[in-house]
């Protein structure tokens, strides 16, 4: 009963780790990316403090200077993206394959039993390619997703290559926002 | 001079984590650094999740009450460890809302594998 389970979070550390080494690798050692993730860092606590500072002055020059520096950080954060792209594709593909691997080694194989029934949209992912109705018999990819979700954020951050708070912060408001070029 | 300069900083790093271990433990603690205090939280969080995920499943508790029970101890651990045990502003982290989601959805991940192992491994073999 235990050996299914305790098998697919050992893969989903060793993908965890293999996807990290590989984007290490491929990524986080260069020079460029390195400098990048200083400046964009060092850009978005600047950012956070000033808006701190001056979010709700009228102030036409502050607001001027706050757009200034988010467009750069736009621009900065948009450099990041494309040097990470690359090499997230050559993972994606290595990835997808060794999943369509085991997925094909648990195929129709019930790996753990869930102890609550999945919501409906759920129970496509949770009961995939399992025979009956039990829907609380849970198949691979549904616990692979789960574990790689807990365990590869945990081991990102741990070796600290998690993006900062104040970047995402910052990216993700920044993302939300449509750009001016559009407006 | 490097090995020097190494064990300078090895020791540095032990001392910081010492302190905040401290700091985390005893409470009204001053947080001047806002992501080592979310750090604390994230990581709590994270081991609250695998210890209520093996707890429900040794018990074991079933179905959508084992759900929520898991959210709102979550959310009611975490509130009173910040805001009665270290009296935080909550309001210089973004709002109780930040604080409330910082590394929620990897601690809920986290509960149900540990949670669905467990109950696979000690009540599962009936069904399995």
């Amino acid at each position: 009963m235990w050996g299914d389970p305790l098998l697919i979070v050992f893969i989903s550390v060793c993908t965890a780790f293999l996807g990290e080494g590989l984007t290490w690798i491929l990524v986080y050692r260069t020079e460029k990316y390195q400098k990048l993730k200083v400046e964009v860092e060092r850009q978005s606590k600047k950012l956070e403090k000033r808006k701190e500072a001056h979010g709700d002055s009228l102030d036409k020059q502050h607001k001027k200077k706050i757009e200034r520096e988010e467009e750069r950080l736009k621009n900065n954060n948009r450099d990041l993206s494309l040097v990470k792209m690359k090499s997230m594709f050559a993972i994606g593909f290595a990835f997808t394959a060794l999943l369509s691997m085991f997925n094909n080694i648990f195929d129709g194989r019930v790996v753990a039993k869930l102890p609550f029934h999945p919501i409906s949209w759920i129970q496509g992912l949770s009961h995939r390619n399992l025979p009956g109705d039990d829907f609380t018999d849970c198949s691979f990819i549904f616990l692979y997703i789960l574990c790689t979700m807990s365990i590869r954020q945990n081991i990102q951050k741990l070796l600290g290559f998690a993006p900062s708070r104040a970047a995402s912060q910052q990216g993700g408001a920044l993302f939300a926002t449509p750009p001016a070029q559009f407006k | 001079m490097t090995t020097k300069n190494r064990s300078l900083d090895g020791s540095n790093k032990t001392k910081t984590s010492e302190s905040i271990w401290k700091k985390a433990l005893s409470s009204d603690s001053e947080w001047p650094d806002k992501d080592e205090f979310l750090d604390v939280i994230y990581w709590m969080r994270q081991a609250l999740g695998i210890i209520l995920g093996l707890c429900w499943g040794i018990l074991p508790l079933k179905g959508l009450f084992g759900l929520l029970l898991f959210v709102v101890l979550n959310a009611a651990v975490i509130y009173i460890y910040v805001s009665n045990f270290h009296n935080v502003d909550e309001e210089e982290f973004g709002g109780m809302w930040e604080i409330t989601k910082e590394g929620f959805m990897t601690s809920f991940a986290g509960f149900l594998v540990t949670w669905t192992i467990m109950y696979t491994g000690l009540h599962g073999n009936s069904s399995l």
